[in-house]
């Protein structure tokens, strides 16, 4: 086929849209969205398609046939396209000084490559009361909107939520949430990104700044275990916006609220950035060297309580002082599953789109692996799997009505997971069968759990994940420092990030911490260190499938803030322990040789490009 | 000009209407009813069905004239799982009450022809989707179908066949774009009624993606006719491509508004002055919608035009929902046309946009033109709104009628237009102020 006198080969089945962007030839869309089903709506893509009918026909739902002659210049389907714009501007209210879209919006783009020159638009317009908060998160702007209903199209086919909705009908539509209450949807603030135009914004990036005035970095979630692709925003030093970074193998353009929208802590006026000694500030020196006193030659009286965010660097190099001057303390990693160190064999993430049978045990993905459990939706309404849950309660993905949920005494799941071998659905599945499961956070025996699903896996042809919760709990348990133990009892403690979630033990005599925010948990430490964030830092996480990413940092390390890996190594000097490191590159070799898990340090990658716009030239009628 | 073929004569769908309690299964069986049931489902194949109603060349009496053999034809009868019967009761297209009047008339009647469609294509279950405001029509078919329940025309076996039937009826609420088919079966499904993007047509993928066959009442209710009589005899009635007869409700300024079955080919003048009477002593017909309001108008001078919808499309208009509205020389046909667009306008779903914001902005721009604010931009702004509703630029057929309706009338009364835009004058006397 053809595409405005250029030849185009695509597989049978891709509509024109997709077709087109092979051969750099711009079709403007709305409602289209590649991660969404098409509904030919906004009716901007028209092109004129021969053969066919004299008028124009959309893009976005027609796929190609052999032959097909496209156009996307003729004259037909240039007017077309126009008087959509056109269309869409009739009661907008033209607000694009004060819109945060402004500069990164199609609306204004495409009117700008596709409309006309010149404005007809005399009348008054409608009006709508607005900005309307759908959540704490989410402001919504009804007189922007298009009404291209990908956020309500997402938040059902994607979320497999209902509370977004659309109120009235004709020119009085209007996008609304479920009986006005707040979005409640951990999904919710993806509306954002999808959103044509500035009818849904971030309220806690509002008028922040435009976006030309910010870099961008693309970088790694540290919120959880699954490690989605995002884009860092930065201006001035600070972090101002999160987005999401489409990556197909991991995310496909989705993340969860918590990355989102949890990184103002970076920006917190607050912030620790000088070391603090018996409530005083002191030099890097003093501090390293009274905490290095505080916790030296303690054995199991010392306690470590890690952050779930560590890095494989910092693990890598928290490992040799576990092994040297600080052997035998107890360590607990926040957030840490009971589970144990996976199969070298395990199932990815990706390979969940074509599992035929889905298995999730002992997990509400929803909360444990927010973006691994919309890949399992997916799989489920747009590809047909078959879900089965094992699980003593209620979990998110009951919402689709089909599926199978074995209720399981809590503590049982091996038990039931045994018996599922003879289940109708997995008899003869008709192909690969993936089996999920996580720890009950703690009310499963998780080595049993992993045993049983490994030996399901092996019955009915699939593979197991490990559902694990911390960040960089596999890169913590691949460098061996995954810590479990109870730090009751221990004298000195060092709190590496948060407090321990189980309270700072009573007999803890000598408190240390190290993190980024005082925390009133910490008001007695007798040594504080202030710490880097993921938005400062450098280093690499390892997610629940094993794929190690870096972290790329917008916002430099700026004195006397100092890098981790510059932390730990003179720490390890103050404790006796001589390192060498003269950088993270030296880390990371190291790391690499040493522990195999790690071997994917000895190479990273270069960043990924900022990407740049791309900009087809004018086409007014 | 189609040769009318009009000499075999006698009502089809109308035959036994009048007489006294049709509407009660043993007067309908008195008269002949379920004959035809019984002959398809026992004398004949379910392609022989299909292939006798393709040969009768009946077109489908909802808006579209899609030909009705074929479209059965489309649904795959062997594919496994459930298939649909979807009926479109929903009649709501102005000027419209033929189906309300079938329904009353003979309820019965309808759900033979269901019955027959739906064992022609295999399908189990029907559903009839009635206009929400339809309260007669809709108790008259609760009764009709709880005595063919009792009658064992459905249930388990009708006529000791094993294939089991079952109607139901789904109460609409109480919007036009209900009657649109895609929508209908969102509404059917208990979601917003918005029409679907199409391919996939409802005949692959219908009410909850079953394949799914939907026709109009009366399209069904001529069915037992051809069953009973044979296509062949069927297609001696019309012209060669618009055969039969179809229901056309007269309605507007005519001393005889009604319902009334005319032979495919009949000229408009016929239909109009004789069947309906004609305008009011003292008026002149001056403009009449041949197919319900979603018609392009037709001015007095085409009264002659054929009812054939060959004839139709050339006059650039269409046979649409039979609905005949006539309006005579005491209105003013911007008035006319901006009552119109607030009807589609207010009906718009909302969905796409040139239907969403064209309607509006139509609406809005006659008003200023009624306000005696308007000029050439005004003009020109309805002939671009109007250009862009049409061809294919919208979703579904809703926002190409708004836009017939204001190119229709320009198209054939340019002069009033300019009258009241250009010079602020209305010059039909009888109206002044804006509604
Ligand atoms: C806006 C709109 C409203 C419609 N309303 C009706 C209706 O009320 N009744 C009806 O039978 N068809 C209506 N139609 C036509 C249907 O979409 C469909 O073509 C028809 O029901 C198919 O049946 P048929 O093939 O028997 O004509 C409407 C179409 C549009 C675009
Ligand atoms: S709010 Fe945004 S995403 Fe939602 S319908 Fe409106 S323009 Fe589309
Ligand atoms: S043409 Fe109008 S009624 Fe039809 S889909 Fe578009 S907005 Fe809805
Ligand atoms: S992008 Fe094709 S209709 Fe909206």
């Amino acid at each position: 086929m053809t595409i405005d006198g250029q030849s185009v080969t695509v597989p049978p089945g891709t509509l024109i849209v997709e077709a087109a962007k092979n051969v750099g030839v711009e079709i403007p869309v709305f409602c289209y969205h590649h991660k969404l089903d098409p509904v030919g709506a906004c009716r901007l893509c028209l092109v004129d398609i021969a053969p066919g009918p004299p008028r124009p026909q959309t893009a976005c739902t027609t796929p190609v046939a052999p032959n097909m002659v496209i156009k996307t210049q003729s004259a037909m389907a240039v007017q077309a396209r126009a008087e959509i714009l056109e269309f869409e501007l009739v009661n907008h209210p033209l607000d694009c000084p004060v819109c945060d879209k402004g500069g990164e919006c199609p609306l204004q783009d495409f009117t700008f490559r596709h409309g006309y020159p010149t404005s007809r638009i005399d009348g008054p317009r409608l009006h709508f009361k607005k900005p309307i908060p759908l959540s704490a998160n989410i402001a919504l702007d009804r007189e922007r909107c298009v009404l291209c209903y990908r956020c309500t199209r997402y938040y059902d086919e994607i979320a497999w939520e209902q509370e977004l909705t659309t109120g009235q009908r004709g020119v009085q539509s209007f996008i609304t949430s479920q009986f006005d209450q707040p979005l409640t949807s951990i999904f919710s603030g993806n509306i954002i990104d999808l959103c044509p135009v500035g009818a849904l914004t971030s309220r806690v990036w509002r008028f922040e700044s435009r976006p030309w005035d910010m870099t961008q970095t693309g970088s790694v979630c540290s919120k959880c275990a699954v490690g989605c692709s995002v884009t860092l925003w930065q201006r001035r030093g600070q972090l101002v916006r999160v987005t999401s970074r489409e990556n197909d193998d991991i995310d496909e353009g989705w993340i969860c609220d918590r990355g989102r929208f949890d990184y103002t802590d970076v920006n917190d006026p607050k912030r620790l950035r000088v070391p603090v000694v018996k409530g005083a500030g002191s030099t890097w020196n003093t501090a390293i060297d009274a905490l290095a006193a505080g916790i030296k030659g303690k054995g199991p009286k010392l306690g470590i309580s890690l952050p779930q965010d560590l890095t494989n660097e910092e693990a890598f190099l928290f490992r040799r002082l576990l092994d040297g001057p600080l052997k035998g303390a107890k360590v607990k990693m926040h957030g840490r599953t009971a589970l144990p160190e996976p199969d070298p064999n395990q199932l990815l993430i990706k390979e969940i789109d074509d599992a035929r049978v889905i298995v999730v045990v002992a997990s509400d993905t929803e909360k444990d692996v927010p973006v691994v459990n919309l890949r399992i939706k997916k799989a489920v309404s747009k590809r047909g799997a078959q879900l089965i849950v094992v699980h003593p309660d209620g979990v998110d993905l009951d919402r689709n009505p089909h599926t199978v949920h074995v209720r399981n005494a809590a503590g049982s799941a091996a038990a039931e997971v045994e018996k599922l071998a003879s289940h109708e659905l997995l008899k003869s599945p008709g192909g690969p069968v993936a089996i999920l499961f996580g720890d009950g956070h703690g009310s499963e025996d998780a080595a049993d759990l992993a045993a049983a699903c490994a030996e399901l896996a092996s019955k009915v042809g699939g593979k197991v994940m490990p559902l694990y919760r911390a960040t960089n709990e596999r890169g913590a348990l691949d460098a061996g420092v995954a810590g479990w133990d109870k730090l009751d009892g221990v004298q000195a403690l060092l709190s590496w990030g948060p407090p321990p979630t189980a309270g700072i033990p009573s007999s803890v005599k000598f408190l240390a911490t190290w993190d980024h925010l005082q925390r009133p948990d910490h008001s007695r430490a007798a040594v504080v260190l202030p710490a880097t964030t993921f938005a400062e830092q450098q280093g690499s996480y390892t997610n629940l499938e094993g794929r190690v990413q870096f972290l790329r940092p917008p916002i430099p390390v700026a004195e006397p803030l100092k890098e981790s890996w510059e932390v730990l190594t003179e720490l390890a000097v103050a404790l006796g322990l001589e390192l060498g490191y003269t950088g993270i590159f030296a880390v990371q070799r190291d790391a690499a040789q040493t522990l195999p898990g790690l071997a994917d340090l000895a190479e990273p990658p270069s960043p990924t490009p900022v990407p740049t716009p791309v900009l087809i030239g004018p086409a007014h009628p | 000009m189609p040769e009318l073929r009009g000499t075999v004569g006698g009502p089809v769908v109308t035959e036994w209407f009048g007489t006294q309690d049709l509407y009660k299964l043993d007067v309908y069986k008195q008269k002949g009813g379920y004959a035809a049931l019984r002959k398809a489902m026992v004398d004949m194949k379910p392609v022989d069905i299909t292939n006798e109603v393709k040969t009768s060349g009946l077109r489908g009496r909802g808006g579209a004239g899609f030909a009705t053999g074929t479209k059965w034809g489309f649904i795959n009868r062997d594919m496994p799982g459930p298939k649909y019967v979807v009926v479109n009761a929903d009649e709501s297209e102005p000027g419209t009450s033929k189906d309300r009047y079938i329904i009353e008339n003979s309820p019965h009647m309808v759900l033979e022809g269901i019955m027959i469609a739906a064992y022609a294509v295999g399908a189990n279950q029907a559903w009839v989707y009635i206009r929400g405001e339809y309260d007669e029509p809709y108790r008259m078919l609760t009764e009709a179908i709880a005595e063919a329940r009792a009658a064992g025309y459905l249930g388990p076996k009708p006529m000791g066949i094993d294939f089991p039937l079952d109607i139901r009826l789904y109460r609409g609420h109480g919007a036009y774009i209900c009657g649109e088919e895609t929508a209908l079966l969102e509404s059917l499904e208990g979601k917003r009624a918005q029409p679907r993007s199409r391919p996939p047509f409802p005949a692959v993928k219908g009410a909850w993606g079953r394949p799914t066959l939907l026709n109009n009442v009366e399209t069904l209710a001529t069915v037992p006719w051809i069953v009973n009589h044979g296509g062949s005899e069927y297609a001696k009635r019309g012209t060669e491509k618009s055969p039969g007869t179809r229901l056309m409700s007269v309605s507007g300024n005519v001393k005889k508004p009604g319902v009334y079955e005319v032979e495919l080919g009949q000229t408009f003048r016929h239909v109009i002055m004789e069947l309906g009477g004609g305008p009011p002593d003292g008026r002149n017909v001056k403009v009449f919608w041949p197919g319900g309001s979603s018609a392009p108008v037709l001015p007095e001078s085409m009264l002659d035009t054929h009812t054939d919808m060959e004839a139709l499309a050339a006059a650039r208009s269409m046979g649409g929902s039979g609905g005949v509205i006539v309006m005579d020389d005491s209105h003013c046909i911007i008035r006319a046309a901006h009552r119109l667009l607030k009807f589609y306008a207010h009906e718009s779903c909302g969905k796409c946009t040139p239907c969403r914001v064209g309607g509006d902005w139509a609406v809005r721009t006659y008003e200023r033109i009624l306000a005696n604010e308007g000029s050439q931009v005004e003009l020109d702004i309805l002939q671009r709104v109007s250009d862009a509703l049409q061809n294919g630029r919208c979703l579904c057929g809703l926002g190409d009628s708004a836009g017939w309706v204001i190119d229709s009338t320009i198209r054939h009364f340019r002069s009033e237009y300019e009258d009241h835009a250009l010079r602020h004058e209305c010059n039909v006397g009888a109206v002044t102020a804006l509604a």
